[in-house]
């Protein structure tokens, strides 16, 4: 797989020449946080971008654009342009991982309704920014995108966005895919990262004796990745290829890694093999490096365990010491300096390290760049809060094994996926399958309280807000009905805002008490990937994990995500869902934007969680498995949905429903074009109440209804501003 | 207005117990069984168990509480020894 196009919004510079040029003469660029007024807080320096391009002619309200939008744009545009690569000529995908998403932008409207609670325009801007914003923004000026993805692992998710990319890329649903992660400064993650005392007083000091946190940094990095067989005969050349890559999690702590190291050298060691390659191999590694004393030790002990004698020879060293912790870039701003590592056969140092700590074996490279003989292959580590983990290697192109290799990798024959448990749990208790397939009949007090505790271990689940505890009913009841393997099982949560009123909570009390008040505990909880951090960690999953954002089309967008990681053999299996508590701030915004509009301003919202067990369908038959449907055709799309869907296939019986999350104008135009028209209708809303995770109570009940053989075919249809996804289930 | 009676350790220790269940959301335990000299962290047996995560918690809550800025690193490890050990330190504090 080959990777064409780079692109780079880093502290050291705008574009990949002066981010690169300054790396290696082994420039610093972390200082005092002019962005905002960091008074009062441990530590104040940070990595920041000086100049940021606004792009001259913003669509729409300029107003939609966050700095992280904006980083994003400039970093895959110029990746675009190296690429030459024009969405219009090709099907080309885009995947953005970040976690802050607009957050800056936020805070200014948080505190401003610290003074007026009422204040009409910060609601309306309140939920202005969601992580899907930026998606939004370059859909509009460098779309159209056949498929548009944004998902949130924490500090992985730059390096999970590129994974998910060879995933499309392998089913060969698209010619190529513009990849990568921003994420700005913020008051939010400076006063949490502070509260954790993760951040060192002077700038971060990777692998160094004295090393006592990370430095915050922010940027953008994007890449553009094509099958090597697709841009040869377009006549691209590569700068190096995406030879192998491995995600896992590690399911032991919210904030601290697991100190034997055993994921992620397992990770490593899957992550060399999948490339066709051996240790012997490797001859550099850009290390995840954050410079926090547990961070760097357990890599260290990992790297030592996968790499074996050959690590006193594999040159390391990690960026952080000079663009910062660019958290949900960094895996992706990492992956392309390890690009150009390779390319250009130079490696690039690690600044600050004056006193290398004994107990870190490493052959570490000092302060400045140095030009060697070749890199042959090379590997970048990203983890994230909760344990969820990726490595990815980056080859010469020419390496030879590397692109059989990955050709030759068992992407599933038949492509056959299936759903194999369901699992939903809201005002209407906990349900499974034959408790969902007969929900759309019941109907519940949907103002009952819904108390996740009385189905949890409290001790085990002491840490997990209530979004988490949501999720962790759901997925737990999922796992003890299906007696599913939890080893190689994957996480893939979706939420449309993540934990909003958690956020505002936290930063109101950084706003009215400084920042020595913000909660170390609560802090973790405020990434948007936190649920799946936290769920994964109370069952015991340890397959790919993250989080997925498409506004209320979410839990679609999970399971969407979900079917097309099971089909490109990245997992046997994944639950796929969506969780979303019951919002104060979403309700107080909804409220105060359709007072005219009583369908939107007084709906009833709930506390929601949702799960589907989405399994290839030879490992469901292996273990046994009730299959209760197959997965018949996905279709996703931006815009319109109108031309998607003439593609859609129609019911092969009369016995088929269209599963709805609730009841639109949209949906029913949509719906006039296709053979379902004439098909029963079953919504999901009138029986829970509103919830942004409807969606993924929609595909399980569609899923329980074909397993209790209710029904033979199903469709169930998500739509959300801007975009659709069209699930087509059927008896298996 | 800080809560806490610095001349009564009793009384601090309670208010202490009381606050490590509330801020780790220990659901259930009730505050009156943590042992004045039991371990507060690591896996030790009549250890609670507590780890880094709720250490920094932990400190914020005391802060915040008793008015008291709780030291980083090994200092703070000696003051988290236990619900006395922490008492000591907010009273020491407090009266110096």
């Amino acid at each position: 797989m080959w990777i064409t196009g780079l692109g780079l919004v880093t502290p050291l510079g705008i574009g990949v020449e002066q981010t690169w040029a300054a790396l290696v003469r082994g420039d610093r660029a972390i200082g005092p946080i002019r962005l905002f007024d960091a008074a009062g807080q441990r530590v104040s320096i940070a990595g920041e971008v000086g100049g940021i391009p606004w792009p001259s002619d913003l669509p729409g309200h300029a107003a939609a654009w966050s700095r992280t939008s904006v980083m994003a744009e400039a970093a895959a545009k110029e990746a675009m342009h190296t690429a030459r690569i024009d969405a219009h000529d090709a099907r080309v995908g885009l995947v953005i991982g970040g976690t802050t998403g607009g957050m800056l932008e936020t805070e200014q409207f948080l505190a401003q309704l610290l003074v007026e609670p009422a204040s009409r325009d910060a609601l309306a801007a309140m939920l202005s920014h969601p992580l899907t914003a930026t998606g939004d923004c370059l859909e509009g000026t460098l779309g159209p995108f056949a498929r548009v993805r944004t998902l949130s692992s924490a500090c992985s998710s730059g390096a999970n966005a590129i994974v998910v990319a060879a995933s499309w890329l392998l089913t060969g649903e698209v010619d190529a895919v513009v990849a990568g992660g921003s994420d700005g400064l913020c008051r939010l993650t400076l006063s949490g990262f502070n509260a954790l005392s993760a951040l060192d007083p002077s700038p971060c000091r990777p692998f160094d004796r004295r090393r006592r946190g990370t430095s915050l940094g922010e940027g953008a990095g994007f890449l553009v990745l094509e099958r090597a067989e697709r841009a040869s005969a377009r006549g691209a050349r590569p700068i190096a290829a995406l030879a192998g890559w491995a995600v896992g999690s590690e399911a032991h702590h919210i904030t601290n890694p697991a100190p034997d190291g055993g994921l992620v050298a397992s990770l490593i060691t899957r992550a060399i093999a999948r490339a066709g390659l051996t240790a012997g191999d490797i001859d550099y590694v850009n290390a995840h490096g954050t410079g926090t004393p547990l961070n760097d030790a357990m890599e260290a002990v990992a790297l030592a365990r996968a790499l074996g004698s050959e690590r006193t020879r594999v040159a390391v060293s990690s960026s952080k010491g000079q663009i910062g912790h660019t958290l949900g870039a960094a895996g992706a701003i990492e992956a392309a300096i390890t690009t150009l590592v390779v390319s250009r056969h130079t490696l690039v140092p690690t600044a600050g390290l004056d006193e290398p700590d004994p107990a870190l074996d490493l052959a570490h490279v000092p302060h400045v760049g140095r030009e060697v003989p070749r890199v042959r292959a090379a590997l970048t580590n990203a983890f994230g809060f909760g344990g969820m983990d990726t490595v990815l290697v980056i080859a010469e192109p020419d390496l030879g094994r590397s692109e059989t290799a990955v050709r030759q990798r068992p992407v599933l024959e038949d492509r056959s996926v299936v759903v194999t448990g369901v699992a939903v749990f809201g005002p209407c208790g906990r349900l499974g399958v034959e408790e969902c397939a007969a929900l759309p009949g019941n109907r519940f007090a949907l103002d009952a309280p819904v108390d996740p505790d009385a189905h949890l271990d409290l001790a085990k689940a002491r840490r997990l807000d209530r979004a988490a505890r949501l999720g962790a009913v759901a997925v737990d009841h999922l796992l003890a009905q299906s007696g599913v393997p939890t080893v190689d099982c994957g996480l893939l949560l979706g939420s449309a805002f993540a934990n909003v009123d958690a956020s505002a909570a936290f930063m109101h009390r950084v706003f009215e008490k400084g920042a020595r008040a913000a909660s170390p505990a609560e802090f973790p909880n405020l990434v948007p990937s936190a649920s799946v951090g936290h769920v994964s960690i109370y069952t015991g999953l340890h397959g790919p994990a993250f989080a997925t954002a498409d506004l209320e089309a979410s839990g679609e967008s999970a399971f969407v995500q979900a079917a097309q990681l099971v089909q490109a053999a990245e997992a046997p299996r994944v639950i796929a869902g969506a969780v979303e508590p019951r919002s104060g701030m979403v309700q107080r915004v909804l409220s105060t934007l359709f007072e005219r509009v009583p369908s939107l301003a007084g709906a009833t919202r709930a506390d929601v969680a949702a799960a589907t067990l989405v399994e290839a369908e030879g490992e469901a038959r292996a273990r046994g498995a009730r299959v209760l449907a197959r997965i018949e055709q996905v279709l996703e799309w931006r815009g319109d949905g109108g031309p998607a869907l003439a593609s859609l296939r129609g019911p092969r019986s009369a016995r088929a429903q269209v599963v709805l999350p609730r009841a639109s104008e949209e949906a029913d135009r949509l719906l006039a074009s296709t053979s379902w028209r004439a098909s029963e209708r079953v919504l999901c809303a009138p029986v829970l109440g509103e919830s942004d995770a409807l969606g993924a109570v929609a595909i399980a009940v569609g899923a329980a209804r074909i397993g209790v053989a209710a029904v033979d075919d199903v469709l169930v249809l998500g739509l959300a501003k801007g975009r659709g996804f069209a699930i087509v289930l059927a008896s298996a | 207005m800080h809560v806490g009676d610095a001349g009564n350790p009793g009384r601090l220790r309670s208010e202490i117990k009381a606050l490590v269940v509330s801020e780790l959301n220990l659901k259930g335990r009730d505050p009156e069984t943590i042992e004045d000299d039991s371990a507060l962290f690591g896996a030790g047996a009549g250890s609670l168990g507590l780890d880094s995560l709720d250490a920094l918690q932990l400190a914020m809550a005391i802060e915040e509480n008793f008015g008291v800025r709780i030291p980083e690193g090994d200092e703070a490890r000696a003051i988290f020894k236990s619900v006395r050990a922490i008492a000591d330190h907010v009273a020491k504090v407090r009266s110096g």
